[in-house]
């Protein structure tokens, strides 16, 4: 069917350097998602597949043609907008046609393909509508429809669901899941919310300044961050992150936090870490692999006896604050560990998940990990293959 | 007096009386004017005139378009009106759509100086004009009088249709363009109909002011080519004024601008209240 290529993609505002030397390879089918923080470029990048920027250096591929020199009506491609633009003066019904129009699709195909469409997003009641009589998710889904009755290479969703309040943007997300399940396109989608690229994506492509710093599926980007930015970026609450000096100790390496008890790093951590012996990296562990030392704890966990410093309920787990040397770490516990604020809990560190980021170039140390399973507290005494 | 008495003498005493005085000098010279075309001419400076017409008769209006040429110089003043509508709008939509939509060396410099024109004088370009349109040959034509309009309709139409472009955003363009339009039939077929009402609006306001310019009308024509304000002022004579003729075309002339005001007003509010995207 499709497939889209970026290779060696620069872009420059005169003499403002914006996208520095981007390759990227999507497969036909992808729901490839775009996630940065803002200014990252991942908007401009996807413009420039879009046709809507021009490309200052470097090729695009769609679906085996170049397409540096086609403007966007040349491209096959459809585009979702964050702020939907619809044609105001124009029904749904016109909105939806409006391009199979401009393609002298004959009147039959077209009001059947509006039709389908129209039935699909559950917009069939809105088609003699104007814009302006309908609700903002209304007009997202009539953006969507809009779409996806030109049957492109390649949908392009610009941030669609940042105007959308939370509850509708939930719904809409599952929308556009459901759509990419049943159309099967290539899906180019960019965000700056990191729950929608987990859950909507194939594979993520994580921008920043202009530059890819990883993509990878998201059990690749969540697990095996390469590099600070990207595990920071996932997770909720975010990776914690810990300043700390590799040291060598009777039985391997530990990494050491100021006024905390050296931590013992798993073997095969303990040999990437060699080279960083007596210098500063970044300790990482997110708050999830934080487990209630007790009797079921396997016994080469690292068991520390940290300070509560606050308890926050969420209902259906427990962030926990605690004091870790001169930082903090937060934790998720389950809703029956519920300590006393200032008193001290016994926290064991699962060393499959640990992570070590080199102070200076933030970049990941340490081999990639086999897929990790997934286990929860109660059996934690039986699975553990790395320690 | 009980607290709404006094607010209704308030608003009666400090908003409507004022207000009322306001309109009434407006509308005042108007008013005379249209009393002064009803009445005969004869009876204008009796001893025993009166205020109202008494009787109202039309013979002001009759002799008008019978004895003078007035019905041609009301085609010509639509002629060059409607052109320079017509110029002005062309020119300026598309000047005004790249200003708003494009970013390009000099277009800062541009628009600054379509609004520096916009506050010429209209005096100071006369004898500029006036030797440009001898050259081509232009003087009392139909033509030279629209370029010469257009001197002022441009730069004013441009920089208003500048900012009815700059309210539609640019992603109306962009999704037509990727439904499969070219940069202009985006123009057209999508941003256009969306600034409409404030197209017409400007186009009223050039009709407005060519319809009511004189000394360009005068001075660059004025024999073949003689348009209402000039002929109106044919009617001022050395030693004598044709007060009868005088306010009858000075009520005719004004009435196509009068409509059209009325016309612009309720267009304008009903197009301010279509919404374009999410807003």
């Amino acid at each position: 069917m499709s497939f889209v290529s970026l290779r060696n993609v620069y872009k420059s505002y005169g003499a403002v350097d914006v996208i520095h030397g981007v390759n990227l390879e999507i497969e036909a089918g992808e729901f490839i998602v775009f996630v940065g923080p803002s200014g990252c470029g991942k908007s401009t990048l996807m413009r420039m597949v879009a046709g809507l920027e021009e490309i200052t250096k470097g090729e695009i591929h769609i679906g085996g043609r170049v397409v540096n020199d086609l403007p966007p009506r040349d491209r096959d491609i459809a585009m979702v907008f964050q702020d939907y633009a619809l044609y105001p003066n124009k029904t749904v019904f016109q909105n939806m046609a409006f391009g199979l129009q401009l393609r002298k699709t004959p009147a039959e195909e077209m009001r059947r393909r509006v039709a389908e469409a129209a039935e699909t997003l559950q917009i069939t009641h809105l088609l003699e509508r104007l814009p302006k009589a309908l609700s903002g998710g209304q007009r997202q889904r009539v953006a969507m429809g809009r779409a996806i009755v030109r049957e492109p290479k390649v949908f392009l969703f610009d941030e669609p669901l940042s105007n959308l309040d939370a509850l509708l943007r939930n719904q809409v997300r599952a929308e556009i899941k459901k759509l990419h399940k049943r159309t099967k396109g290539t899906i180019i989608y960019v965000t700056h919310d990191q729950v929608e690229a987990m859950t909507l994506a194939d594979r993520i492509v994580v921008l920043r300044a202009g530059h890819i710093i990883q993509v990878g599926t998201p059990d690749e980007i969540y697990h095996h961050p390469l590099h600070r930015f990207v595990a920071e970026f996932t997770g909720s609450p975010p990776m914690n992150l810990i300043d700390a000096k590799v040291e060598a100790v009777e039985d391997g390496v530990a990494v050491v936090a100021e006024g905390v008890a050296p931590v013992r790093l798993p073997p095969h951590l303990a040999i990437d870490a060699q080279p960083y012996i007596g210098r500063e990296v970044m300790f990482g562990i997110r708050p999830e692999n934080l487990h209630l030392a007790d009797c079921n704890t396997a016994p080469r966990w690292p068991t520390l006896s940290l300070r509560v410093d606050l308890v926050e309920p969420m209902g259906a787990e427990n962030l926990i604050h605690f004091t870790f040397g001169k930082g903090d770490l937060i934790g998720r516990f389950g809703t029956s560990v519920r300590p006393t604020e200032g008193t001290n809990l016994n926290v064991a560190f699962d060393p499959a998940h640990f992570h070590l980021f080199d102070k200076k170039s933030e970049q990941s140390i340490g081999t990639v990990l086999p897929t990790p399973q997934t286990h929860d507290a109660a059996r934690t005494a039986c699975a553990d293959p790395a320690a | 007096m009980t607290p709404r008495q006094i607010k209704t003498l308030r608003s009666l005493l400090f908003l409507h009386l004022p207000m009322l005085l306001i309109v009434f000098f407006a509308i005042a010279p108007y008013l005379w004017m249209l009393l002064t075309s009803l009445k005969d001419e004869s009876t204008l400076f009796t001893a025993d005139r009166t205020f109202l017409p008494d009787p109202i008769t039309l013979q002001n209006y009759v002799r008008l378009f019978a004895k003078t040429g007035f019905i041609s110089n009301l085609g010509h003043s639509f002629i060059v009106a409607g052109g320079a509508v017509l110029l002005g709008l062309s020119v300026s939509i598309t000047a005004a759509y790249s200003f708003s939509r494009y970013r390009f060396a000099g277009r800062r410099p541009l628009m600054l100086m379509f609004l520096l024109i916009n506050m010429f004088p209209v005096v100071l370009l006369i004898i500029p004009l006036f030797i440009i349109m001898k050259h081509l040959n232009l003087l009392d034509s139909h033509l030279g009088l629209i370029l010469a309009h257009s001197t002022f309709a441009i730069p004013f139409a441009t920089w208003m249709m500048i900012s009815y472009f700059d309210v539609v955003p640019k992603s109306l363009d962009e999704a037509a363009q990727v439904d499969g339009c070219s940069p202009i039939a985006a123009m057209i077929k999508v941003v256009l109909p969306v600034t409409l009402p404030g197209i017409i609006a400007t186009g009223i306001y050039i009709f407005i002011t060519s319809w009511n310019e004189y000394l360009y009308a005068s001075v660059l024509a004025g024999q073949a080519v003689r348009v209402l304000t000039v002929a109106i002022q044919t009617l001022i004579g050395e030693y004598e004024i044709a007060w009868g003729l005088l306010t009858a075309a000075g009520v005719i002339g004004a009435l196509p601008v009068t409509l059209l005001f009325m016309f612009v007003q309720r267009r304008l509010i009903a197009g301010m209240t279509q919404g374009a995207v999410k807003g």
